[in-house]
C-alpha cells in the first residue's frame, strides 16, 4: 500500500483522487469490468484499424478530389465491393470523419497551432496549386474563395493526424487483447498500465503529412514542424472526443437564446465520458455508427456477458456503449497518470501537493460526467 | 350460409367448454381455429355477396316461435357485411392477443366466441326480436369477461356496464315492442315493419326509445360513463373487442332501426341529433385531453369518434350514410389497434400513466416498433391522409356539410382536438430520454406485435385504396336515405337561426337560402 502523508482532498470526487494516488483506477477493478473493457477494446482495436487506414487513404490519395465517390474503398474498387458497400456491408467510416472534423472544429494543441501558421499556408498553397493546375473549376473556386481549399487541406491534415493516432491505439488495444488471452492481463490496473505504456512509448512519434502529386512529394506537415504523437494529437483528441464532443442532433431541442449550448466551446460536455448511452441506436447520434461497427467484432466471452442481461442482446448497442464508456475511463486514467507532473507515488510533500492540485483539476471536469454511473457493475 | 357462421362460433365455444381435459394452450388453439374458420367463412360470404344489389342477400328464414312473432330470419346487405367482417377479424385478434397463461381458459375463450356469435347474429338478424336476442347474448359474457379477468376495480366496472346495458336493452325492447304493438303487426320481421305507417307522435316516442337504448351502447354523451371504466378495467383483448365491435352494435342499430324504420321522425329530429353528435365529439375530445391514463384517453377518443357516425347518420345523405359505415369500420380498426398497443406498453412497463412513461421510441431499450405503430394509429385516428381514418372522416364531413354546416364544422374541431391529445400522448410517452420506469423493459415478442401489425396494415391499405371497403356499401346506403325531402336546409337553418341569430327569425327561408348581396353582412 502506497502511503499518502498529505491531507486528503475535500473535493466532491475525493474518493477518486485517493484511488488514483494509491495506484487504483477510476473504474472499479472487478472481473466483470475487466472482461467488458478488454473485450470492447479488442473490438475497438479492429474497428480502429479500418478507420485509420481509410483516414490515411483519404488524406493521401483523395487530396482535393472534386467528387470523392469512392473514398471509402481504399483504392480497391470492384463491382463486388461496390455491391457490398451499397448493402452497407462495411465499416462506418463516416464516424472516423466525424471525429476528425470535430477535432478540427475544437482545435487546440500543436496541430491546430501549426495549421494556422504561415509555414503551413505556404506548403498547402504549393500542394493546392499543383493539384488544381489543370482543373479550371477548382482554379476558379480557389481564386474566388482562397480560404476554402486551404480549409479543406486543414481538414485533410486532421484526417492524417487522427489516422496516425489511431494506428498506434489500434495496435495497443489489439496487443492488450492478445495479452489478456494469454493470461498476462488480469486486472483493470494492468489494463491501464498497458495503455499508459503504449502512450508513453509512442509519445515522441513524429506526426507528418505529405501528398504525392504528379510524382512529386509535397510535405504539408513536415517533420521540421516538430509535431509529436502525445502532446499534439493524443491530448487534443482526449480533450475533443472524451470531454467536449458535439451536441447530438435530433434528440433534444436546444434553445440557443437560453444558451442551452454553451457559447464557450471549452465548456462543452458532450464527449464520450459524459454521453448518455441510452440514445444509442437513434438517428442523429454519431456514436451509434461506432457501436454498430463494434458489434461485428465482439469476442464470444463478451457476447456471453451481454446475453446474461434482462434484455439479452436486444439492446446490444447500448450495452456496447456502456462497456465502451468504461474502457474510455480506463484510457483517461492512463492519460491522467501519464501526464501527472510527478509520479503519483512520490513521497515529496511539494510534489504530492502539486499532484493533488493536478488531480483536483481533472476531477472538476468529471463532476458532471458518468464517472459515478460506471461504478455500478 | 349465414347460419353456418353462427354455428361455427357456437360450436367452437361449446367444444372448448365441453371437451374434457383441455389445457390452456389447447383451449386457445381451438378458439383460434374457430375464429380462423369464422373469418374464412366470412370471406366466403363476401365472395357470394353482390355489391351492386340493394336488397338483402343470402337470406335464410325458419319459423321459430310464431306466436311471439319470432322468426329465425337472417340476411346481409352492404350495411352489415363490413361490420360482420370486422367482427370476425377482431374476434380472432382478441383471441390471439389473449395471454397464454390466462386462468380459467375454458370459460374465457367460449365467452369471447359467444360475444362474436351475438354480434354476428345481431348484424344478420332480420327480425327485431331475433336481433334483440343476439344483442342481449353479449351482455353476460362481457360482464363476466370484465368481472373475472379485469383489473383492480373490475367489479365496479362490470356492474356499471351491466346496469347501463340492461337499461339499454330495456329501452330497445320497449321500442321494438311498441313498433309491433302500435302498428298492429303480428310479427317482428324487419322488412314488413318498414311498410307500416305510424302517427308522427308515436314515431317520435319509439325513435326516442331506440335512441336512448342505442345511445347507451354507442355511447353518446351523457350515457357514456360506463365506457371509460369498462375499458380501463377490462383486459386488452376484451377492450379491443369492446371498442372495435361491440360499440358498433349501437351505431348499426341507430342506422338500421332508427333511421330505417322512422325516417320521418328522424328527419325532424336530425338537427338535434347533429347537435348531440357535436356534444359527444367535443365532450369526448376535451375529456381525452385531460386524461393521464392512456387507456382512458383512447376510451374518451372512442366516445368522440362515434359521434361522427351520429353526425353522418343524422345528415342522411347517400354520401354521409356511406361515410357512417366507413367510419364504423375505420373506428373499429383504429381503436382496436390503439387498445392492443396500449396493452403491450402496460404489460411491459407496468404502467399506462403518461406522466411516468418517456422515451419508449428508444431503438435499443424501448419499444420502437410498438411506438411506431402507436404513432401510426394516433395519426389514423386524427384523420391524417393515407389512412382509413382520413377517408371516413373526410366522407363524414363532406356528406354532412351540405345539410348541417355548423355542426359539421364543430365536429371538425374534434378532429383537431384528436391531434392535440394524441400528440400529447405521443410526445410524452415515446419521445425524450427513456424514463427510469422503462430502463429495463422485457422484450416484445413478435406474437405480441402481430395483431397490431395486421390491423395497421389494414388501416394503411384501406386508406390508400378505400374502394376496397366503399364498394360493399354504396348500393345499400342509397336505400336508407329518407324518401321524403324532410331534411331541408330550411329546417336546419331555422334551428341555427334560433340559437345563433334571433333577429333573423322573421326572415323568409328562401331569402336565407338564396341571400341577395344586401342581406350578406
Amino acid at each position: 500500500m502506497i502511503e499518502t502523508p498529505l491531507k486528503s482532498s475535500t473535493h466532491p470526487l475525493a474518493t477518486y483522487i485517493d484511488r488514483l494516488k494509491t495506484g487504483d483506477t477510476l473504474l472499479p477493478d472487478t472481473q466483470e469490468n475487466l472482461v467488458e473493457v478488454v473485450g470492447i477494446l479488442r473490438s475497438y482495436g479492429v474497428v480502429l484499424e479500418g478507420y485509420y487506414q481509410n483516414l490515411l487513404y483519404i488524406a493521401e490519395h483523395q487530396f482535393l478530389v472534386q467528387f470523392p465517390f469512392f473514398k471509402y474503398f481504399n483504392g480497391q474498387v470492384s463491382p463486388g465491393k461496390l455491391l457490398r458497400h451499397l448493402w452497407h456491408d462495411r465499416l462506418n467510416f463516416e464516424y472516423a470523419e466525424y471525429c476528425a472534423k470535430t477535432m478540427l472544429w475544437h482545435g487546440g494543441g500543436g496541430v491546430d497551432t501549426y495549421l494556422d501558421s504561415p509555414e503551413f499556408t505556404h506548403a498547402a498553397q504549393e500542394a493546392i496549386e499543383a493539384k488544381i493546375k489543370h482543373n479550371l473549376p477548382l482554379r476558379g473556386l480557389h481564386r474566388l474563395l482562397p480560404e476554402f481549399l486551404l480549409e479543406q487541406v486543414r481538414q485533410l491534415a486532421y484526417y492524417s493526424a487522427l489516422g496516425q493516432f489511431w494506428r498506434v491505439m489500434s495496435e495497443s488495444f489489439l496487443t492488450l487483447s492478445e495479452k489478456y488471452d494469454q493470461g498476462k492481463i488480469q486486472s483493470i490496473p494492468e489494463v491501464v498500465e498497458h495503455i499508459k505504456a503504449g502512450l508513453v512509448a509512442a509519445a515522441d512519434i513524429p506526426i507528418t503529412y505529405s501528398v504525392t502529386l504528379q510524382n512529386q512529394v509535397y510535405e504539408i506537415i513536415p517533420q521540421s514542424a516538430g509535431l509529436t504523437f502525445l502532446p499534439d494529437v493524443a491530448v487534443p483528441y482526449v480533450e475533443t472526443i472524451f470531454f467536449r464532443g458535439t451536441p447530438f442532433t435530433g434528440t433534444v431541442s436546444y434553445n440557443a437564446q437560453a444558451h442551452q449550448i454553451s457559447p464557450d466551446q471549452s465548456r462543452f460536455q458532450y464527449g464520450a465520458l459524459y454521453a448518455d448511452p441510452l440514445p444509442i441506436g437513434g438517428s442523429g447520434i454519431p456514436p451509434t455508427l461506432l457501436m454498430q461497427d463494434m458489434r461485428h467484432f465482439l469476442p464470444e466471452y463478451l457476447h456471453q456477458v451481454y446475453r446474461r442481461t434482462p434484455r439479452g442482446e436486444n439492446d446490444l448497442e447500448v450495452q456496447i456503449c456502456q462497456s465502451f464508456q468504461k474502457s474510455m475511463f480506463c484510457v483517461t486514467t492512463a492519460a491522467i497518470v501519464g501526464l501527472a507532473p510527478h509520479p503519483l507515488d512520490t513521497m515529496d510533500p511539494e510534489q504530492q501537493q502539486a499532484n493533488q492540485a493536478y488531480l483536483e483539476t481533472w476531477m472538476d471536469r468529471f463532476l458532471n460526467s458518468r464517472l459515478q454511473d460506471v461504478q455500478v457493475c | 350460409m349465414l347460419s353456418t357462421l353462427i354455428l361455427i362460433l357456437v360450436s367452437g365455444a361449446a367444444l372448448i367448454g365441453v371437451l374434457p381435459g383441455l389445457s390452456a394452450a389447447r383451449s386457445r388453439q381451438l378458439a383460434l381455429v374457430t375464429a380462423g374458420i369464422a373469418l374464412l367463412w366470412t370471406v366466403v360470404l363476401a365472395s357470394q355477396f353482390d355489391p351492386s344489389m340493394t336488397e338483402l342477400q343470402l337470406q335464410e328464414s325458419l319459423p321459430w316461435i310464431e306466436s311471439l312473432g319470432l322468426t329465425y330470419k337472417l340476411g346481409v346487405d352492404g350495411l352489415s357485411l363490413p361490420l360482420l367482417a370486422l367482427n370476425s377479424l377482431l374476434g380472432g385478434i382478441a383471441i390471439w392477443s389473449s395471454d397464454d397463461s390466462i386462468h380459467r381458459p375454458r370459460l374465457y375463450y367460449p365467452l369471447i366466441l359467444l360475444i362474436n356469435t351475438g354480434v354476428a347474429g345481431a348484424f344478420l338478424a332480420q327480425n327485431l326480436l331475433l336481433f334483440f336476442l343476439f344483442y342481449e347474448l353479449e351482455l353476460i359474457p362481457l360482464y363476466l369477461l370484465i368481472a373475472i379477468w379485469g383489473g383492480a376495480r373490475r367489479g365496479y366496472a362490470a356492474t356499471k356496464f351491466l346496469v347501463y346495458t340492461a337499461v339499454s336493452d330495456l329501452s330497445i325492447l320497449a321500442g321494438f315492442l311498441g313498433v309491433v304493438w302500435l302498428s298492429g303487426s303480428s310479427s317482428f320481421d324487419y322488412q314488413p315493419l318498414l311498410a307500416q305507417s305510424l302517427p308522427s307522435g308515436q314515431q317520435f316516442l319509439l325513435l326516442g326509445a331506440l335512441l336512448v337504448g342505442f345511445g347507451i351502447k354507442i355511447p353518446l354523451v351523457p350515457f357514456h360513463t360506463w365506457l371509460p371504466d369498462a375499458h380501463v378495467e377490462a383486459s386488452t383483448p376484451v377492450s379491443a373487442l369492446l371498442a372495435g365491435v361491440l360499440l358498433k352494435l349501437g351505431t348499426y342499430g341507430i342506422v338500421r332501426f332508427g333511421l330505417g324504420m322512422f325516417p320521418e321522425a328522424w328527419s325532424v329530429l336530425a338537427p338535434w341529433l347533429a347537435i348531440w353528435a357535436v356534444i359527444s365529439v367535443l365532450y369526448g375530445s376535451f375529456n381525452a385531453i385531460a386524461q393521464t391514463d392512456m387507456k382512458k384517453m383512447v376510451a374518451y377518443s372512442s366516445i368522440g369518434h362515434m359521434g361522427y357516425v351520429l353526425l353522418a347518420a343524422s345528415a342522411a345523405t347517400p354520401l354521409s350514410l356511406l361515410a357512417s359505415v366507413i367510419q364504423m369500420v375505420s373506428h373499429g380498426l383504429i381503436s382496436a389497434t390503439l387498445f392492443l398497443l396500449v396493452g403491450i406498453i402496460y404489460e411491459k412497463s407496468g404502467t399506462r400513466d403518461v406522466t411516468r412513461l418517456r422515451g419508449l421510441l428508444n431503438p435499443e431499450r424501448g419499444l420502437p416498433l410498438v411506438g411506431t405503430l402507436m404513432i401510426l394509429g394516433v395519426m389514423a385516428s386524427a384523420g391524417v391522409p393515407g389512412m382509413v381514418g382520413f377517408i371516413s372522416e373526410f366522407l363524414v364531413f363532406l356528406g354532412s356539410f351540405s345539410v348541417f354546416p355548423v355542426q359539421t364544422l364543430l365536429c371538425m374541431v374534434g378532429t383537431g382536438l384528436t391531434a392535440v391529445y394524441f400528440l400529447l400522448l405521443s410526445n410524452r410517452v415515446f419521445f425524450g430520454r427513456l424514463s427510469e420506469q422503462a430502463l429495463n423493459l422485457p422484450p416484445v415478442l413478435w406474437s405480441d406485435r402481430a395483431p397490431a401489425i395486421v390491423l395497421a396494415a389494414l388501416i394503411v391499405m384501406l386508406g390508400l385504396q378505400p374502394r376496397w371497403i366503399v364498394r360493399w356499401s354504396e348500393s345499400t346506403v342509397s336505400t336508407l336515405v329518407p324518401t321524403q325531402a324532410a331534411i331541408t336546409q330550411t329546417s336546419s337553418i331555422a334551428i341555427h337561426s334560433k340559437f345563433l341569430n334571433s333577429s333573423s327569425n322573421d326572415r323568409d327561408p328562401s331569402e336565407i337560402l338564396n341571400p341577395s348581396p344586401s342581406n350578406i353582412h
